[in-house]
């Protein structure tokens, strides 16, 4: 064994899809003493760091055409956080000239490996890939979407749940499982437009509804009240509150089982927050708010189960846990409105 | 765990192999080129061109000095893998479906195919490795040092066990063979799948002392390679292409689905294309790896267990390192066994 040092080259030119980062380095099979952390932060938004120089954007038109065909150097700032600015020019499909800036930060990575295979990650590319610049090109390799992999001897049931409440079709069924139906006319167990009475015993207001239809109709096209002929807004029409109480309450339950977790260490993970919770139940999404530059955690997560009882036992248990040095406070998160 | 997503294929994979450290993968497809990956971030290192044919399989020399490769045009090449160059070509007269080094690089075992009234053979050849600094790669034996012809049923598969005393083939009939390397008599012969539903695969657990068969009959099994005794059955809904054995966990992968010819019939959750991971010992299925969008045709893991990697019928390689489920994952009796 031997050590080999290596600066792992971090500028694949992939100012497209900065998720590139994501590529896991050298997962080594020998002791790796550290894991490789090269972050692409964006200095602007997508559409702002590309900044695009058409002809008509020079002071001075004349001086168009020796400016034409050069791209000026590139340029690396190095900024106080350790990170590195590098702006560098390029032509487009259109032949304008592009500004890429990119800020980069690289770390180095040391790990022990065979003196072999130290030696191979010096060699030059042949075939295909003759005089291509090192590192992952974009037309051979992409990332995929995240999966979820955990093994577990009843994945079978499990992958049956997440199906099954996974489709919102699955979920509003689940929740209108054991409701009855009620005929607003007899007050029988069927849709009030099924009732055998409908022609007989129909409520008066809405008889008299359906037949100023024909003649009042833009009216009712307007979305005024079946009644009278003022504006209704929409909860306060009939059948109106109905619906917007179940909207609410579809939101409300799912904050229900919500937990909000403050005082979480900076370097905390989001699986292994998950790990932490998922001993209650089935947690259905995990939050860890992070900051933008840094991608360190901001101090709070959202944790979100399947089950309340789930949650409430969870908050119970892991309110004053000790986690990574500090102390989890652990209590239900309130609604946001 | 986020796949890495290599596409420099044009048609479907044939197999996948990781180099001993595991730091370099090489695919074949049946678009005539053959490919080399890192495998820790899914760069390209380059390709090495010169099969006229589809290349059907792909092997590795334990110290990555030298790859063999065996193709539809009727030819095993051998390939210095630093440079790419195609160092020594074989003619035969039939494709070649195997190729395999023994465990000490020193031979290279390959498997033809039965056409055109020649009999399916597995050939051996003596392996060189020239001066050590990689020159004189290209002097390597003319003629093979064995020939087994197989009269009954072709071999489909076929490799080397611990030290390279038994030659292991697979054949077209559901049998698994145990053949004597220096003279290449028929040692044993044992109906490990049903019958006449091909072995698709052969790959040996790291020390080679069993190997595990992926077969048409929807079934792998783990099998001795000493006495050729089945140790263990994992069985699947759907004809299997590829099984593979883990390192440092005890689980199994198993890679198939439809027929590539009844895909189109069929959409992709029916078509079963997922890589199925099965506990070694206990047999059960412990979970499943969606991602590609066709049969998986091949499956590798990497030496040190750390990922693996899937070829599919789409074109597509992909490379999962595993993350922490993955290594944590015990059953209640493996958890006792280890508090002891």
């Amino acid at each position: 064994m031997k050590i080999a040092a290596n600066e792992i080259h971090n500028g694949f030119a992939f100012e497209e899809i900065p998720e590139i980062q994501q590529l896991p380095h050298h997962t080594t099979t020998h002791h790796v003493s550290t894991r490789e952390v090269s972050i692409f932060t964006r200095k602007n938004s997508p559409d702002l760091s590309l900044t695009i120089f058409s002809n008509y954007s020079n002071a001075d038109w004349a001086d168009d055409d020796e400016f034409e065909d050069t791209l000026p150097a590139n340029q690396i700032i190095e900024n106080k956080d350790g990170t590195k600015t590098v702006i560098s020019y390029r032509f487009n499909d259109e032949n304008k000239k592009v500004k890429v800036t990119r800020r980069i930060k690289s770390t180095v990575v040391r790990e022990h490996v065979n003196p072999q295979v130290a030696e191979r990650r010096s060699w030059a590319k042949f075939g295909l890939e003759k005089g291509h610049a090192p590192g992952p090109s974009f037309d051979t390799t992409s990332v995929g979407e995240n999966l979820i992999f955990r093994p577990s001897t009843n994945w079978k049931a499990q992958a049956a749940e997440v199906e099954k409440n996974g489709g919102e079709q699955g979920s509003m069924k689940d929740q209108l499982k054991d409701k009855k139906v009620k005929c607003r006319i007899c007050s029988g167990e069927h849709f009030t437009a099924r009732c055998p009475f409908k022609d007989t015993m129909a409520p008066v207001e809405e008889a008299t509804g359906g037949a100023d239809i024909g003649v009042d109709d833009a009216g009712a096209a307007g979305g005024l009240g079946a009644g009278s002929s003022s504006y209704v807004p929409p909860h306060m029409r009939k059948g109106g509150t109905a619906g917007g109480e179940k909207m609410g309450g579809r939101f409300e339950k799912d904050d229900l089982a919500t937990l909000r977790v403050t005082n979480v260490s900076e370097l905390a993970e989001e699986q292994e927050l998950r790990d932490l919770f998922e001993r209650f139940g089935r947690v259905t999404r995990v939050f860890l708010a992070r900051d933008r530059e840094t991608q360190r955690a901001k101090g709070f997560a959202f944790i979100s189960y399947a089950d309340r009882g789930d949650a409430a036992r969870a908050c119970e248990k892991m309110d004053g846990f000790g986690y990574r040095h500090l102390i989890l406070r652990v209590e239900f998160a309130k609604r946001t409105t | 765990m986020r796949p890495i997503l290599l596409s420099g294929h044009e048609r479907s994979l044939t197999q996948i192999k990781f180099n001993k450290d595991g730091d370099l993968i090489f695919s074949t497809s049946k678009d005539k080129v053959v490919c080399a990956w890192w495998s820790a971030n899914g760069e390209r290192l380059g390709t090495y061109s010169g099969h006229q044919g589809a290349v059907w399989t792909v092997d590795v020399s334990p110290n990555t000095v030298l790859l063999a490769t065996g193709s539809a045009d009727n030819t095993v090449r051998l390939w210095n893998i630093k440079t790419g160059e195609c160092v020594k070509t074989w003619d035969f007269p039939t494709a070649v479906k195997r190729v395999a080094f023994s465990p000490d690089g020193s031979k290279l075992l390959a498997v033809t195919e039965k056409r055109m009234g020649f009999l399916g053979t597995i050939v051996v050849f003596d392996i060189a490795y020239g001066d050590g600094n990689l020159n004189d790669l290209d002097v390597q034996a003319e003629e093979p040092s064995l020939r087994i012809t197989c009269d009954e049923s072709k071999a489909t598969v076929a490799g080397w066990s611990y030290l390279g005393k038994y030659i292991i083939a697979g054949h077209e009939d559901g049998s698994v063979s145990q053949y004597d390397p220096k003279t290449g008599d028929q040692l044993e012969n044992v109906q490990a799948h049903e019958f006449d539903h091909q072995i698709n695969d052969l790959q040996f657990s790291p020390d080679r002392t069993y190997f595990i068969t992926a077969s048409k009959d929807k079934s792998a099994k783990l099998i001795s390679a000493s006495n050729l005794a089945i140790l263990k059955t994992y069985v699947a809904d759907t004809p299997l292409n590829s099984a593979s054995i883990t390192a440092q966990k005890d689980y199994v992968i198993l890679g198939g689905g439809q027929a590539a010819m009844d895909v189109t019939t069929t959409s992709a959750r029916q078509g079963k294309f997922e890589a199925r991971f099965y506990h070694k010992v206990f047999e059960d299925e412990i979970g499943r790896v969606r991602g590609h969008f066709g049969p998986l045709n091949t499956i590798d893991v990497h030496p040190a267990g750390t990922a693996y990697a899937s070829g599919g019928e789409d074109g597509y390689v992909r490379v999962h390192h595993f993350d922490k489920p993955y290594f944590d994952f015990m059953y209640e009796v493996e958890r006792e066994q280890q508090r002891k």
